[in-house]
């Protein structure tokens, strides 16, 4: 309760802040229809040569483009802005602030920033999936509908490990650009669904940089096909990486608090 | 009296890299790092009743921010025990952030592109403060600051004199019982400094909150600390009243002479050193003890228009107490 009011006293300063610079919301919109224009356009062009993407058709690989449309817009919305937020505070010394607070820093370290007119990339991914569905083969149940939000939160839950993850490296390494950087190269992956890349890179994307399980397993639940043993294991490993990254943050903070001066 | 804070041989090392200049060194440090131990706080011992404001004075790199930052608890100590609030501050415990505060003057909390209002509407959200407490708090500060309307106008267009009001404000809504101050008059202006250091005066008196601050502005220590702790390199050198480390460091009188005609100088060199101002004017440095004495005779001896009698400096004070420490 408590923790939803500072959130939400965030939030209200977030509305504030960007109204201030409307200009933002209509680039965004702009540039948001763009990329999925660009990216739709693409995958209209590889459809009119062949039937099938590792044999995934063309609405499946549609709801898939939506999907990772929906998890880009949720972590632009304010996970990479809070915790990006958060490494320019440990790097210039304001971070202090944070953790001298009676709340848990990595609660305020996560939720401190939302930029929402992302919130667009999110309402087209939510367009393109729902498009999608609407022109798949079989109906799409009020089940699939079920596992495919059971889905979407697990694999925001992993994105927010990641995330999490990569920004406790700033108490060790204080220039972080090129992980960020990293980060989204290897998530440009999950426009298509794993089945298309060789074993052992589809091993990497499913182990090691899970985008299997952030991009691939939610459209599988919404597109109707097969559910795989990945979805089920899904939530553990969402429920295991969140707390790994929560047990990380705290070690990288015994860290900033015993080698600092 | 109960002690708010209490320090038992507090003790802060920690590791920084070190790299010869030259590429070839910077080479070397990718792949092996060399670290130096820095002794920031090398087993300090004090205690701070509640209520008390004291200063901490000492150089740069003395350990004074440092040490305020163990025990506002964003660092863990390398040895030692300390207690604020009956807490160890590094468990970082609700109760103990709750009643607390620390308020960095070259560091600020405020967010830089909005109001200071936005930032005060968060933190009584982070410390669950309600309405008529918030209320309460924010006209007190409000008032004493004469914040006015400076909490309507984005950060970045205040002076830094007005962001420093407001830092205090923010700092300070949860109406904290234990202040840690770590210069908090930094780069201010004389009359702005004056203004500051009257409030924590004030704020102090209309709390009883036990205030810690470290400055170095002897003018800020002289105003509003009856207690002073200094250190140098890690060490207490001095732990006590203002007025006593005076007494005690520095054991000369500065009479001033101002001469109706011009004198000897010969016959002011047997009351101490003495100093030449201009042709009538002279300063004697003499022992304390002898200060009376020295007065009378020179009055009587010699044609005095003027004189006065001072303590040195607190800034030569200060300076004399580090000489004699590197001694």
């Amino acid at each position: 309760m408590r923790l939803a009011r500072i959130a939400w006293a965030f939030l209200r300063s977030a509305v504030q802040h960007e109204l201030a610079y409307r200009a933002d919301f209509f680039g965004n919109v702009v540039r948001s229809l763009l990329g999925t224009g660009t990216a739709f356009g693409g995958l209209m062009v590889v459809f009119s040569h062949t039937e099938s993407l590792g044999d995934w058709n063309f609405p499946q690989m549609l709801g898939l483009l939506g999907v990772f449309y929906v998890v880009q817009g949720v972590m632009a919305v304010f996970m990479s802005p809070s915790l990006n937020k958060t490494v320019e505070e440990v790097r210039e010394g304001t971070f202090d602030y944070i953790l001298v607070k009676p709340v848990p820093s990595q609660f305020i370290a996560s939720t401190r920033r939302f930029v929402l007119w992302h919130v667009t990339d999110v309402a087209l991914g939510v367009a393109i999936i729902v498009i999608a569905a609407g022109r798949l083969e079989d109906k799409v149940t009020l089940m699939d509908v079920l596992v495919f939000l059971a889905m979407i939160f697990t694999a925001l839950s992993i994105v927010y490990a990641m995330w999490l993850s990569l920004t406790t490296l700033v108490f060790w390494w204080v220039r972080m650009e090129n992980v960020t950087m990293i980060f989204n190269v290897f998530y440009e992956t999950g426009r298509y669904p794993v089945e298309i890349f060789p074993f052992w890179l589809r091993q990497a994307l499913t182990f090691i940089f899970p985008v299997a399980f952030i991009t691939t397993v939610p459209a599988r639940a919404i597109t109707g096909r097969e559910a795989s043993w990945l979805t089920w294991i899904a939530p553990i490993v969402a429920i295991v990486v969140v707390l790994a990254a929560s047990k990380f943050w705290r070690i990288g903070l015994s860290r900033y608090s015993s080698a600092s001066s | 009296m109960t002690a708010d804070i209490s320090v038992r041989n507090l003790v802060k090392h920690y590791l920084v890299p070190v790299r010869e200049g030259g590429l070839r060194a910077s080479i070397k440090g990718v792949f092996k790092r060399r670290h130096r131990r820095v002794r920031a706080v090398d087993g300090i011992s004090f205690e701070v009743a509640r209520g008390e404001i004291v200063g901490f004075l000492g150089p740069n790199g003395a350990g004074k921010t440092t040490a305020l930052k163990v025990l506002s608890g964003l660092l863990y100590p390398t040895d030692g025990e300390v207690a604020v609030l009956g807490h160890t501050p590094w468990q970082r415990k609700r109760d103990f952030l709750s009643r607390m505060t620390l308020i960095m003057g070259q560091r600020q909390q405020l967010f830089w592109d909005l109001p200071g209002i936005d930032t005060f509407l968060v933190n009584k959200a982070v410390f669950g403060l309600d309405e008529p407490t918030y209320e309460a708090s924010f006209n007190l500060l409000s008032e004493m600051l004469e914040l006015g309307d400076l909490l309507y106008k984005p950060v970045r267009q205040l002076s830094l004199g007005e962001r420093m009001k407001s830092e205090l404000a923010a700092g300070l809504l949860h109406s904290p019982s234990v202040l840690f101050l770590d210069e908090p008059t930094l780069g201010l202006d004389v009359t702005m400094q004056q203004r500051i250091r009257q409030f924590i005066k004030d704020y102090n008196a209309a709390t009883g909150a036990t205030i810690l601050l470290t400055s170095h502005y002897m003018a800020d220590v002289k105003a509003l600390a009856e207690r002073v702790i200094v250190i140098d390199q890690g060490l207490v050198l001095y732990d006590g009243l203002l007025q006593g480390l005076v007494e005690s460091y520095a054991p000369h009188k500065t009479i001033t002479l101002q001469f109706e005609q011009p004198v000897e100088i010969k016959d002011l060199e047997r009351y101490g050193e003495v100093e030449r101002i201009d042709e009538l004017q002279f300063r004697i440095k003499t022992a304390k003890d002898a200060a009376p004495g020295a007065t009378a005779r020179l009055l009587a001896d010699l044609p005095v228009a003027d004189l006065s009698v001072e303590d040195p400096a607190l800034e030569d004070v200060i300076d004399q107490v580090f000489r004699t420490a590197a001694e």
